[in-house]
């Protein structure tokens, strides 16, 4: 799956701007953080759910996403 | 006096008439009929003309599904009978999209549609059986091609609901009082236009809008009669101003897309504008860039075609002489003249066209040299909007002015008021004459309008405004046109303005000096390696090999590309750093199949001796430099010649000797800290002290400037300073009978990177050369090396690749003050009149100005665009040369140069005996018509002087055009010069 997420899905959405990191798969649940562009992203549930059929189709896998939000420092307001 | 605001609950009077406009929009389509024989095919762009498909294939494409993809492409097709009902009408294609697409109709490139423009009139592709096939081409970014339109940020994102394609009419009526009102709206809310003006016009829109039935839209022409008579035939409101209105979209090769990608941006934009000259025959569009006009040409001949037909007829003009774009900070002399040696000739050859104008609207500064560079290249008129819209400190004082170059050479200059991208509402037009500066001697102001930075450009709403403009009393004059003719009219002869002499720096992004290490390392090597192919290829070539013209050419086109203002200074997204480097390395790899080193020779192909100390390359070397073996050696080869160096290390180290930190070598006495920063540096010959504070030392400062992370240096930067901790003080780690190298390893906070700091000695040069080995995992932060010196003067003396120039360290005015990081190329120096430091650097621009000397700027690690902005492993040198006289005198330049060019390797020796006296040889070339030998000479040091040939050459300017014959060179302080003569000579 880190593999997959890697090789396969990040380099789509750094082409964007964007950026994921793996960070675990357990029990179904693939656990990424994003980063760049997609920390902000307003619709980023639609790529979360294109990532899952992506998943599905290639590695056959169906998972659930929990996406983790990092903001760079200058959009960060606490 | 207490009082309490009162917030008003019930809609105030504009609030009404805002609500009213938004409702117009509803009634501009009069009849729509929906495309649902539609289909979708995604994927992903991975060359210039190549798609990976995903797998699904094509698939139905229905009202409220999800389409496009992260970095995605989509192919769309589909058709529909025109219904009977609409048949004879004027029909557009309708389509509100995040994406940007290009549209063929019935086979024909028929238009546009993208964020700015949701609709496109296909009438005139639709034949006499009434059927509508469509084919798009969509890419969708999460950023789009403008931020500055906020519709575009609305819909922005990655994963888009398709909300359904028509076929529609308009009705004329309403859209045309949509105009009105967007235009009149406008006034109403700038405070550039007198109040009273604003008062009666809100006034009269709010009458004319009660004419508006808003269910059924009747009403919009008596609305439009209204605002006709009360507004546009009212003259009692008045204004100045002289407003030049040119369409323009500024198109960046690569920044948050890859450079594959404005092939299709291009495609994209340049279809849109042609599409509007067909629509409004008066409209003109400029466009920059000879290299995406190649793209054009090479990916969409039937564009091109068209394309050539609207130059012809003078609707789309060709701007920009420049082959890219590029960064006027970084690129040496050689560079910035190629770059205008290719895009004149692509423009030649393309349309029979040479440009006179510069067009750098987005550069972040520019070089002194330029004025020079850009005259003797067929270029008259400089335009950049940068400086008088993003600088930081200074208001930039001029508009239409006269810019004087480094060496003399004046150059008409535009930086018009306001910014490169506006969409031609009046608020901008005033607010661009209001800030205009040369109201009373540079004629009229410029104003672009277009969408851009990803290309788009003109839209119908802006063309719609501007034929409105001359209608209000209260709106400057305006005047649509071409640049040229902007430019000619206002400048030529025009004796009254004003001269800026100096470099046009830009009071923003100094970061980019420094910004992707690799990336300025890279193209330092390669712009030295390039000089040395064509060289060795000339020499050659008398010999009688082929002169490899084609690679050369398509080597150093690909070179000049990634000097692209958001690719060399680092201000892009990862992936397109990924392709800088891997461009980089296939130009490299195609010089070494020209170079083809190997051999036992080394050839210089410097015109002077050398004298400095080298490192050669060997496997049987003890010295390890930039991780490869070899040895120190002072090849004593002559000019343009070939020689052996041999090893002539020993193991004598009677040379130097070290007690506690202290080492002595015949040169100096120095004193180090544990750290390698130097304490004491004494001269043993004078007894003069070097140092006073900090010298060769390095400084990790907190570096937090924003959003425009990858871009800025704040002024601020070092008041936030953070520890290294020493792993390894400074020890011995080798030495041998030439020289001495001593190292230590600190670590930053939390032990992410090491910087290994190497400091060489030398038994026979006074050079002191520091490697610094790097691996850097930081975010946030900006390593400096600090040079102060024991040294009284107010100047740096800063390398351009062309001459030199001075600037100031004194704080005085805000002028100094906020170049407070400034750019440099080979070598720095602070002087007193008998003697200083330099600092020469391999690929370092970024410098630090104070009172005492310098920082060399060494490692930034930004976030945004790229995560990964320098993270990763660097090594990269500093030579320090303390030296008697000052910089010229003590040789400084010709050292510099010669630390930045390698000796090659040969197998049969080389030689050429053309001898330019103390001119440096910038390039030996064969002619682009391939019929004589070109060389450019720089004098460098700021002389005047005369060289006699001996022989009658050819003078020529930069682009290899014949201007005269002559048999010597009268020169002048850091004129370039470009002579030829026949290949035999």
């Amino acid at each position: 799956m880190e593999d997959y997420i890697v090789k396969t899905l990040a380099p789509k959405l750094r082409g964007d701007g964007g950026w994921v990191e793996f960070v675990s798969y357990e029990n179904g649940v693939l656990t990424l953080v994003f980063r760049g562009e997609c920390s902000k992203c307003l619709i980023l549930n639609r790529c979360l759910d294109w990532m899952e059929k992506e998943i599905l189709r290639d590695l056959g896998e169906t998972v659930r996403i929990e996406a983790i939000r990092r903001k760079p420092y200058f959009w960060d307001m606490a | 006096m207490a009082f309490v605001e009162v917030i008003r609950r019930s809609m105030r009077p504009e609030e009404w008439t805002d609500l009213r406009y938004s409702w117009l929009r509803r009634g501009i389509i009069k009849d729509r009929v929906e495309i649902t024989d539609l289909k979708i095919r995604d994927a992903r762009q991975v060359s210039e003309d190549g798609f990976e498909f995903y797998p699904e294939g094509w698939r139905a494409l229905k009202n409220g599904d999800m389409y496009f993809t992260p970095d995605g492409t989509a192919f769309i097709e589909g058709s529909i009978e025109v219904p009977e009902a609409l048949r004879g009408k004027e029909l557009w294609l309708y389509h509100h999209t995040a994406a940007e697409m290009i549209v063929r109709v019935n086979g024909r490139y028929a238009g546009g549609i993208d964020p700015n423009r949701d609709r496109m009139l296909i009438t005139p592709f639709i034949g006499s059986d009434w059927k509508v096939n469509i084919e798009i081409e969509g890419y969708n970014r999460s950023k789009p091609d403008d931020e500055r339109n906020p519709e575009s940020m609305a819909s922005r994102g990655c994963r888009q609901i398709f909300d359904g394609m028509y076929i529609v009419t308009i009705d004329h009526d309403v859209l045309g009082l949509y105009y009105d009102m967007t235009l009149l709206i406008d006034i109403t809310k700038s405070k550039h236009f007198d109040e009273d003006a604003r008062e009666y016009i809100k006034k009269e829109l709010n009458a004319a809008l009660n004419y508006v039935d808003f269910e059924t839209f009747q009403g919009a022409d008596k609305a439009r009669e209204h605002i006709e008579k009360r507004i546009y035939s009212n003259t009692d409101f008045r204004s100045s101003g002289n407003v030049a209105l040119i369409g323009h979209s500024h198109l960046d090769i690569a920044y948050y897309w890859r450079r594959i990608h404005v092939v299709e941006k291009n495609a994209r934009t340049i279809l849109i504008q042609m599409r509007l000259m067909d629509q409004y025959p008066d409209f003109h569009y400029t466009h920059t860039q000879p290299y995406v006009y190649e793209t054009l040409e090479k990916y969409h001949p039937e564009l091109f075609a068209e394309l050539k037909e609207k130059v012809k007829s003078g609707q789309f003009e060709p701007v920009g002489a420049m082959y890219v774009e590029p960064d006027c900070n970084i690129p040496s002399a050689e560079s910035l003249i190629r770059q205008c040696l290719y895009g004149q000739h692509y423009y030649r050859k393309a349309f029979g066209l040479t440009v006179d104008t510069a067009w750098l609207p987005d550069v972040f500064g520019n070089s002194w040299i330029l004025p020079q560079i850009l005259r003797k290249s067929g270029v008259n008129y400089f335009i950049s909007n940068k400086m008088s819209t993003w600088n930081d400190t200074n208001r930039f004082p001029h508009n239409n002015f006269l810019w004087k170059g480094l060496d003399g050479t004046m150059i008409y200059a535009c930086v018009p008021p306001t910014h490169f991208i506006t969409w031609n509402m009046p608020s901008q037009i005033m607010e661009n004459w209001d800030a205009y500066q040369d109201k009373e001697r540079g004629g009229a102001t410029l104003s672009m309008f277009g969408y851009g930075d990803g290309g788009s450009g003109a839209t119908e709403e802006m063309i719609e405004m501007m034929h409105r403009f001359d209608k209000l009393s209260i709106m400057p004059k305006t005047k649509h046109m071409r640049a040229d003719e902007y430019l000619h009219s206002n400048f030529d002869g025009n004796t009254e303005l004003s001269v800026w002499d100096g470099e046009l720096y830009l009071e923003m992004h100094r970061g980019t000096f420094t910004t992707k290490s690799n990336l300025k390392a890279y193209n330092r090597m390669l712009e030295s390696k390039l000089r040395s192919a064509e060289i060795v290829s000339l020499i050659r070539a008398k010999e009688g090999k082929a002169y490899p013209a084609d690679t050369i050419r398509d080597t150093y086109k690909k070179f000049l590309l990634n000097q692209f203002h958001d690719i060399l200074p680092g201000s892009h997204i990862n992936p397109v750093y990924e392709d800088a480097m891997n461009d980089y390395r296939a130009v490299d790899s195609a010089l070494d199949g020209i170079l083809d080193e190997k051999g036992d020779l080394y050839f210089n192909s410097l015109n002077w001796k050398r004298s400095g100390v080298h490192f050669i390359e060997s496997e049987a070397g003890k010295s390890i430099r930039h991780g490869k073996k070899g040895f120190f050696a002072y090849p004593a080869i002559d000019s343009l010649s070939s020689g052996t160096v041999k090893d002539a290390t020993g193991s004598d180290t009677s040379w130097f000797s070290v007690s506690g930190m202290t080492v002595t070598t015949p040169f100096y006495t120095i004193e180090f800290a544990e750290d390698a920063s130097i304490k004491s540096l004494k001269d043993r010959k004078t007894g003069r002290e070097w140092v006073k504070g900090g010298f060769n030392k390095l400084h990790l400062y907190q570096d937090t400037p924003g959003m425009y992370d990858a871009w800025d240096i704040l002024p601020n930067y070092d008041e936030v300073e953070y520890d290294l901790s020493v792993e390894k003080k400074l020890s011995l780690d080798a030495a041998d009978s030439t020289s001495a190298e001593f190292s230590a390893v600190m670590r930053t906070p939390g032990g992410k990177s090491t910087w290994k700091l190497v400091v060489r000695l030398f038994a026979a040069s006074p050079e002191i050369e520091t490697e610094h080995i790097v691996d850097w995992d930081e975010k946030h932060k900006l390593m400096k090396a600090e040079f102060s010196c024991n040294v009284l003067s107010r100047a740096l003396i800063t390398d351009t690749s062309a001459g030199y120039a001075s600037r100031e360290t004194h704080r005085n005015t805000t002028w100094q003050q906020a170049r407070f990081e400034v750019s440099t190329h080979l070598w720095t120096d602070f002087s007193e009149a008998d003697g200083g430091i330099a600092v020469i650097n391999e690929g370092k621009y970024g410098l630090g100005v104070q009172e005492d000397g310098f920082s060399v700027s060494l490692l930034r690690s930004n976030i945004r665009p790229d995560i990964l902005s320098d993270i990763g492993h660097h090594d990269f040198c500093l030579t320090i040369l303390p030296h008697s006289g000052n910089a010229v005198e003590a040789g400084i330049n010709r050292r510099a140069i010669e630390y930045n060019t390698p000796l090659i390797r040969t197998e049969k020796a080389l030689s050429a005996s053309w001898d330019f006296g103390p001119l440096y040889l910038e390039t030996a070339k064969l002619s682009e018509d391939g019929k004589k030998i070109v060389y450019r000479l720089s004098e460098q040091d700021g002389m005047r002087g005369r060289l006699d040939l001996g022989r009658k050459v050819e003078t020529l300017n930069m682009l290899e055009d014949h201007e005269g014959w002559t048999e010597s060179i009268e020169y002048k302080p850091f004129e370039i010069i470009t002579i030829a003569e026949d290949l035999d000579a």
